[in-house]
């Protein structure tokens, strides 16, 4: 247990750690307008990090992230366009990306599939569907209330911060209450570590892999909408940075992909280090291509400094 | 000699099946005449698919997602480093320039993965990110010019790249490594007990991935003729769609050569059947997911009932 805290807390080191070196290494780096932009960024990779994190502490993984964050994105800026009020929007939106990851978690825990290439075929033909919908050429526009929530320039009551950092501190909060004190998260966690011996305490796998991949579905939705926000239009390749941004993110924060230990603020730590570590290389003056190979060398460095996994000696 | 697997007899039917219906659908593409060019247009993903098989074997979350990005860096190289700068375009250097690179890039995630022990996924993760800037850095826009006798790789000579491959698997099979990669696979605490140096066969899985990809681009720089950076990473996921659809077994120590390949050219088929149809790519991406997604689970199907119904 104490490993996990000592983990979490080195991904906030870390995240500190290159801000410290963005700031000495780059003019500007730490202007108002810089960190507010870094924080924004952080939190939009946080939000649609939720789900993964739920998922993998489940013993899972759910490479449709990106599918439904552009689905969501897509889908909330058609249906806004076409007149409907935005809560009627959202609320349709959430509930069908419920619809599909309830499909995910329901056929990777009832036919024993493994969950990467069924989130992969259904993320396939969710996308399709989007792109065939739309003709390939999405429509429709942002609510003005949303794009204030996650401008980098708005204010959040006296904070110099859009609303969605307040917003995602209490998501934060909100899931480790869930995580830490309710049985839906100790049955995550029992599940996810041995579950064999979830089911002799009566814990339903199909159920709670359902529930669970409907909750990630939905989390990845709401970061579409938000990223509707963001860019003001709809596109549906959105989302495909955080295939592998939200799986490294929930790794560098200390959750393994064997399941049953992590966190949240695990996550939230990841997301920080990961737009750190590209604002920082942007700010260096790298190609993009450039940028995405120093990325991967990075993620591997992190990792192997604390996530590293048991050697098989130690687990018999 | 195991029995051939339930899983991959499933995908051997449905392999039937779609050939029959692309035959019908096709004549002409699928005559014999024109077989060395089939065989060339679908032996990337072939041979991408078998790449990705060795490191899945190894089990406990085994995988090289990083299998589509070395092909592409490796033809990127070929091509754009060894072709076009040195001017160097003798067989005698560039097949072993691709399969030692190949083998570099596998002992690099081999290293990872089993030495510092970053979990395969993120590991191999780390080094797509890696080669796939590296390429787009040494090539920012296709490039043509492949060698002829590279070309005649995809045409009358397309068979070469399987058959070294199946010829390097059968090998390997003969050698005690293969059994201790299989045991280490289906329960790498056993294997650890009986004495098997569990890290050093994970190693060599990613190293025998490695040499696979190195091959698999040789066969993708024949079939496209040129360097093209976009074009590798579209491999992994493929690659490994199709080893699971074949019947190798995403938890490991389940499947081999035979349900890779199987896999693959039913993937290879299914695209080739939709595209006849000639129906929008959205419609054809939808049919893709949903085949894929449908196949896996009939493939699950009676090994989950019969489960059910005893708990």
């Amino acid at each position: 247990m104490r490993g996990a805290w000592l983990r979490v807390a080195g991904a906030f080191l870390v995240a500190l750690g290159l801000h410290a070196t963005g700031t000495v290494l780059i003019e500007g780096y730490s202007e108002p307008f810089a960190i507010r932009a870094q924080l924004v960024l952080s939190c939009l990779l946080a939000v649609a990090s939720v789900g993964q994190t739920l998922v993998v502490i489940v013993g899972g993984i759910d490479l449709s992230v990106p599918f439904v964050i552009g689905f969501a994105n897509v889908v909330a800026a058609q249906l806004y366009g076409s007149g409907w009020p935005f809560p009627l929007v959202c609320l349709t939106v959430a509930a069908l990306a419920g619809g599909i990851g309830a499909l995910n978690g329901f056929l990777s825990a009832a036919l024993k599939v493994h969950p990467l290439i069924l989130t992969l075929g259904v993320g396939t033909a969710v996308q399709g569907a989007v792109l065939l919908w739309t003709a390939g050429f999405p429509t429709g526009s942002a609510p003005e209330a949303l794009t204030n929530f996650v401008s980098i320039g708005a204010e959040a009551w006296i904070f110099p911060v859009p609303w969605l950092v307040p917003a995602t501190a209490a998501l934060l909060v909100a899931v480790m209450l869930v995580l830490a004190r309710t049985p839906f998260g100790r049955r995550l966690y029992a599940l996810g570590s041995n579950p064999v011996a979830a089911r002799f305490a009566l814990i339903s796998p199909v159920r709670m892999w359902t529930l669970t991949y409907a909750l990630s579905a939905i989390g990845a939705a709401v970061a579409g909408v938000l990223l509707l926000g963001f860019t003001g239009s709809a596109y549906a390749d959105v989302g495909q940075p955080y295939l592998f941004q939200s799986i490294a993110a929930v790794v560098i924060g200390g959750t393994a992909l064997t399941g049953g230990q992590g966190g949240y603020l695990g996550t939230v730590a990841g997301a920080l280090v990961l737009t750190e570590i590209n604002t920082l290389l942007i700010g260096l003056g790298l190609q993009p291509s450039m940028v995405q190979a120093a990325l991967g060398a990075v993620i591997i460095g992190l990792v192997s400094l604390y996530g590293r996994a048991q050697h098989v000696r130690t687990t018999i | 000699m195991r029995a051939i697997s339930r899983e991959t007899r499933v995908a051997l039917a449905l392999l039937a099946l779609l050939l029959v219906l692309n035959v019908a659908l096709n004549p002409l593409r699928f005559a014999p005449a024109a077989w060395g060019t089939l065989l060339g247009l679908a032996a990337p993903l072939i041979c991408a698919a078998l790449a990705s098989m060795p490191a899945i074997l190894g089990g406990r979350g085994g995988i090289d997602v990083s299998v589509g990005p070395a092909m592409g860096f490796i033809n990127a190289v070929l091509i754009k480093t060894l072709v076009i700068d040195c001017g160097i375009t003798t067989a005698w250097v560039l097949v072993p320039a691709a399969i030692a690179m190949g083998a570099a890039i596998g002992a690099v995630n081999g290293a990872i993965a089993t030495l510092v022990r970053v979990q395969p996924i993120i590991a191999t993760l780390g080094t797509y990110l890696v080669l796939s800037g590296l390429t787009l850095t040494l090539l920012p826009a296709p490039l043509g010019g492949a060698p002829q006798w590279l070309k005649a790789l995809s045409g009358a000579w397309s068979l070469l790249p399987l058959a070294v491959l199946a010829l390097a698997w059968l090998g390997f099979k003969r050698t005690p490594l293969y059994d201790h990669l299989l045991a280490t696979g289906s329960d790498d605490r056993a294997a650890y007990s009986a004495g098997i140096n569990v890290t050093a066969v994970r190693f060599l899985s990613y190293v025998i991935t490695g040499l696979f990809a190195g091959v698999a681009a040789l066969a993708l720089t024949a079939l496209i003729g040129s360097a093209d950076p976009t074009i590798g990473p579209n491999f992994t996921l493929l690659a490994i769609s199709s080893a699971a659809l074949g019947g190798v077994s995403l938890a490991g120590g389940r499947g081999g050569f035979l349900a890779a390949a199987v896999g693959a050219v039913d993937i290879f088929l299914l695209q080739s059947a939709l595209t006849y149809f000639n129906v929008s790519t959205f419609v054809l991406q939808i049919s893709y997911g949903l085949i894929l997604v449908a196949s896996i689970c009939i493939n699950a199907l009676p090994s989950a009932l019969p489960r059910r119904g005893a708990a």
